[in-house]
Order: C-alpha cells, then structure tokens, then sequence
C-alpha cells in the first residue's frame, strides 16, 4: 500500500495529473456529444469545441436521427439487439455448464486444465483465420444475411470468457452445500441449479453484461456475414463516409447511439471486468 | 465427490463440442484452402506450398502489412502498459472518488473499436477536428494533415488504440497492486523512506507476472487489429496504415482470392501462436 507524506503541492499535482488523466478519457465522448450538437453548415467551417461560447447549440441533427433516418437505425439497432441478445444466451448457457463442470469434477481421461487451454485458446486466435471459411460454410448453409448466423459467430467468439470467468466464480463458491444436497439424494443437475446457480448469479450477469457488449461491438464478422436486412449498427455506422465525404454531425449521432448501450451496460459488471479480461489470471 | 458418474460430462461437452465445431472445422478448411489457387466460387488448383513462398519471397504487401502490424503492436504495447502503469500506481492510494475514475476508464474498453475509428476521423480532421483546433489555438501554424501523410497516419491510429486499450492496463495493474500483501511494504517502509526504492525493489518484482499477462493479452488484441484502420484511413495513405489482418481481408474477401487468403491468415496463427505459448503456460499452471 501507497504510504504517503502529503504536502500541499503533493496533493495539487496529483489532482492535476487526475484532471488530465479524466479529461483525456472522456475527451471523445465530450467531442461526440459536442459535435452532435452543431449545425451541419457550421461544422465544417469553424473549429470549435465549447457549445454556447463559440456556437450555438442546435437539435436538428438528433431530430433528424430520430424521424428522417430512423428506420435505417432501428432496424440495426434492433439486428444489434437480437445478434446480442442470442449470442449472450448460448454463450452463457454453454458457458455457465462448462465453467461449473470444469471447477467442481475432476475429469481424467483429458484433464481440466487441458480443457480450460482448450477454451482460453479460442480467443488467441486470430478473428481473420476463421473469417474466410466461416463466409463460405454460412454461403453454403444459405445462412449468409441473417441474425442467426451472427448470432453462431459472436456465440463461439465469447464463450471463453463465460467458461474462464465463471469457472473461478464457481471455484471459490464453498462446495460443502453442494455435497450435502448430493448426501441428501439430490442429482447433480439439481444441486447445480437450486443451489451453485442463485450464489453465482451476479457474476454470471456480469459475464452476461460483458459477453453482451463485445457480440454488440464485433465488427469483421458483421462486415462480412450481412450485407442488407441482418446489418448490425456496427455495420451500418461503417456506411457514414459513403455519399459525400465525412459528415461529421452524422458521425457524431450515430457513433453515440452505437456506443452507448454496451458502454453504459459495462458499467454495472466493473466487479468482473478485470478477471474476466484477463482469463482469471488477474483477480479483480 | 461421486467421481464415476457420468453426468459431469454433460456439463462440459455442449460447450466443447460447440467450440469443436465452429472453429476446428473452419480451421481445417482454410488449412485445405492454403495449398490450393483457390478463387471464391471458382476452380480450385492443388498448388503444394505455393502460397507460402509467395507471400514470404515476393508479396511486398505481406512485408509491408507485417512491418505496419509490429510498428503498431510494439507502439501499442509500450505505451499502454506503460501508462496503464503509471496511472495505476496513481490511483492506488485513498483517493476520493476512485469508484467514479474507475468507472470513467471502464467506458473505453467497451466502446466499438469501428465506431472509434470514426470518430477519430473527425478528431483528427484537417481543418475542424479537435487536435488541429487546439494546435490553432497553441499558436501553431501548420499542424500536420493527419490522413495525407505516413507517419502523421500511423501516429493518430496508435492514439487512438492508445486512448482505448490503456484503461485495460491501467484496471488489471490497479487489480495487480491492490493484491500485493501490505505487510511487505510495512517492513520496508521501516528500511526506506524512498519511494523509488520501494517502487523497484519491491512493487515492480511483485507486479512482474501481471505485467507479463497485461503485455501478452495487449499484444495478442493489437495484432488482431483491423476495425480502427478499417474506419480512420481505410488503409492509408497507400498502404502506410494496412495492418495484417486488413490485408487478409482485402485478399480474400474483397479480392476474392480464398486460397492465398488462407495461408496469409496461418502465417498469422503461427505468430500469435509463438507469441502465446509462454502465456500459456504460466496459465495451465493457474487452471490446476
């Protein structure tokens, strides 16, 4: 632990250091927000950064977000939402089993760590190696354009980090309730469910949460996968630049509905944000 | 523990079996389609090794998207671990507010590296983006035109990965600092009063395995990248910004050029595989 002799100026140039170190995490999202409220003629012409004291606020690029291109948006929103939702499902299903498998039996025949590898591997691989034979099996499937297809996709992709976070959730869960629900007569499947399943519960929101936000910020799959009625918002965000060149009040709307919602969601896992990105190797 | 039953495979094998099916397999198949002139939806030739020595002996663009790839992840990975590190030997004191910091430097890492992209675009804008403003209004006169040049290019890329993959450094290292046992720096607030002392003889040995983790994962995302280059420059100028995965990307699904596609995308696994399997085992002593 820090063991300090503050001073005055200590302090000041620590709450200086703390200033840049906030401003320089929310700066973009200020800069979004800010941009998101000029007006289209003003944007490209001056350079501004303060609403009210170098131009004045306006509504209009929201509006138009919200009536004008709102069917473009909602549908993806609503692709986004669906991808999301189904990947987080099966990928938390499948997750939750195996992580509680793999912290409470001990398998032999090929050992639990071996198996733990096996899912950890899966995130060390690189998105683009998959990506080329993913278009053609889903090509051949007649999947290609459609939200379950993306939904297969991110499922897979964030399934280690439901296994690995859950896994060392269960681990540190005592045992001993489990065992005498087993004493009692119980099956393993129901010890699993009435007992292993309510304690874990928060952790395996978080895990939900966090698997939730990387399907909804996948990118390459979604480029590749859809091209028309399936297009998650990543993908229809990628189409600002197209007519005319950047525009920015465009981008800026835009770019806010698409981050907000995971980022927002995030928020509510921080307890399991750094175990489950680092695989369990760092506990939070 | 009923050790004999079988129930205990049932929780496992949905998950394995899946993980089985949806990579393995494409594995396999890209593996196929790296010995074969394949074009997507045409023929295809049985070429042996064909792609390989082309890729290593004559593709310029296979040179020139690796030696773009390791700027960017060298880039990356000092300056996010190092001031992941430094801010966390910042925030790891009582400091009012720290749930709130925290919290702030969680959003980055969530937000969609593609959206990021743009937004950058806009940030680094000639004429009205944020950084030229604000070099205006320092006084200078001639702020670099970020898209049109090399360097200037690679520079804001790496800013940007820099500004989202530094609150991943800065939590897993608090997290790292936060486990450290206090009775050792009681013991040695006895001996020092130097906290440069404390921080290299003490903290840093303690902190090295968390480091190592943070430089491996970091290292391991920014070779994967392609959605921020994809939205800032598309690549540019040129080719100055095509990071490897890109450059798979534009050969085989915008050039349609499967085979070759394949095997540039193995010679990527192999890299991330050697890169890896130091990780590894460290982990496979921790998942005992």
């Amino acid at each position: 632990m820090y063991q300090g002799k503050s001073t005055l100026i200590g302090k000041i140039a620590l709450w200086v250091v703390v200033l840049i170190a906030v401003s320089w995490a929310v700066f973009p999202f200020y800069w979004a927000i800010v941009t998101s409220f000029k007006q289209p003629g003003v944007i490209m012409t001056t350079p501004s950064l303060i609403p009210w004291l170098q131009f004045t606020p306006t509504l209009a690029n929201w509006n138009d977000e919200f009536t004008q291109r709102w069917p473009e948006i909602s549908r993806a929103l609503t692709n986004s939402l669906i991808v999301s939702t189904g990947a987080t499902l099966v990928a938390i299903t499948l997750g939750t089993m195996a992580g509680y498998g793999l912290a409470r039996f001990r398998f032999r025949r090929w050992k639990n760590k071996d198996m733990t590898m096996w899912f950890l591997s899966q995130r060390f691989l690189p998105p683009m190696a998959t990506a080329i034979p993913f278009f053609l099996v889903m090509k051949f499937l007649n999947l290609l354009d459609t939200q379950l297809a993306l939904i297969l996709v991110n499922a897979t992709f964030t399934m280690p980090f439901a296994v690995l976070t859950l896994r060392d959730v269960f681990k540190e869960l005592p045992k001993e309730m489990e065992e005498s629900a087993w004493v009692d007569g119980a099956s393993h499947f129901q010890a699993f469910f009435r007992i292993a399943l309510p304690l874990a519960a928060p952790a395996i929101a978080a895990a939900a949460v966090i698997c939730f936000a990387f399907s909804w910020n996948e990118f390459l799959f979604a480029l590749i996968l859809t091209y028309r009625n399936a297009q998650p918002i990543t993908v229809v965000i990628a189409g600002v630049e197209h007519t005319q060149g950047v525009q920015f009040w465009f981008v800026a709307t835009r770019l806010l509905i698409a981050i907000l919602p995971p980022a927002l969601l995030a928020l509510t896992a921080q307890r399991y944000i750094v175990r489950g990105l680092t695989f369990g190797a760092v506990k939070g | 523990m009923p050790e004999r039953s079988r129930v205990k495979y049932l929780f496992v094998l949905p998950g394995i079996i899946w993980v089985l099916c949806f990579t393995i397999f494409p594995l396999l198949y890209s593996l196929r389609l790296a010995f074969f002139q394949a074009r997507l939806g045409k023929s295809e030739t049985f070429i042996w090794l064909e792609n390989f020595r082309r890729a290593l002996f004559e593709d310029y663009r296979f040179w020139n998207s690796m030696g773009v790839t390791v700027f960017f992840v060298v880039c990356s990975v000092v300056c996010t671990v190092s001031l992941g590190l430094a801010l966390a030997l910042l925030f790891n004191r009582p400091l009012r507010g720290q749930r709130l910091f925290r919290a702030l430097f969680t959003t980055p890492l969530f937000t969609a590296p593609i959206a990021l992209g743009y937004l950058g675009l806009t940030i680094f804008h000639e004429q009205v983006g944020a950084v030229n403003t604000v070099l205006f209004a320092l006084g200078v006169e001639h702020p670099p035109a970020w898209f049109s040049s090399i360097w200037p290019a690679r520079i804001a890329i790496v800013l940007v990965d820099i500004w989202q993959w530094t609150p991943f450094c800065f939590l897993v290292l608090l997290a790292g600092l936060q486990s450290l046992p206090d009775e050792i720096y009681e013991a040695a607030w006895l001996d020092t009063s130097s906290s440069w002392d404390i921080f290299r003889h003490i903290t840093l040995p303690l902190l090295t395995p968390v480091l190592f983790t943070v430089s491996i994962l970091r290292m391991v995302e920014a070779f994967k990248m392609l959605d921020i280059p994809f939205s800032m420059t598309s690549g540019g100028p040129g080719a100055a910004t095509q990071t490897y995965s890109f450059y798979i990307y534009l050969t085989g699904l915008r050039n349609f050029n499967a085979g070759y596609a394949s095997a540039l995308a193995y010679i990527l696994l192999f890299v991330m595989l050697l890169i890896s399997l130091s990780f590894f085992n460290r982990l496979r002593q921790l998942y005992e």
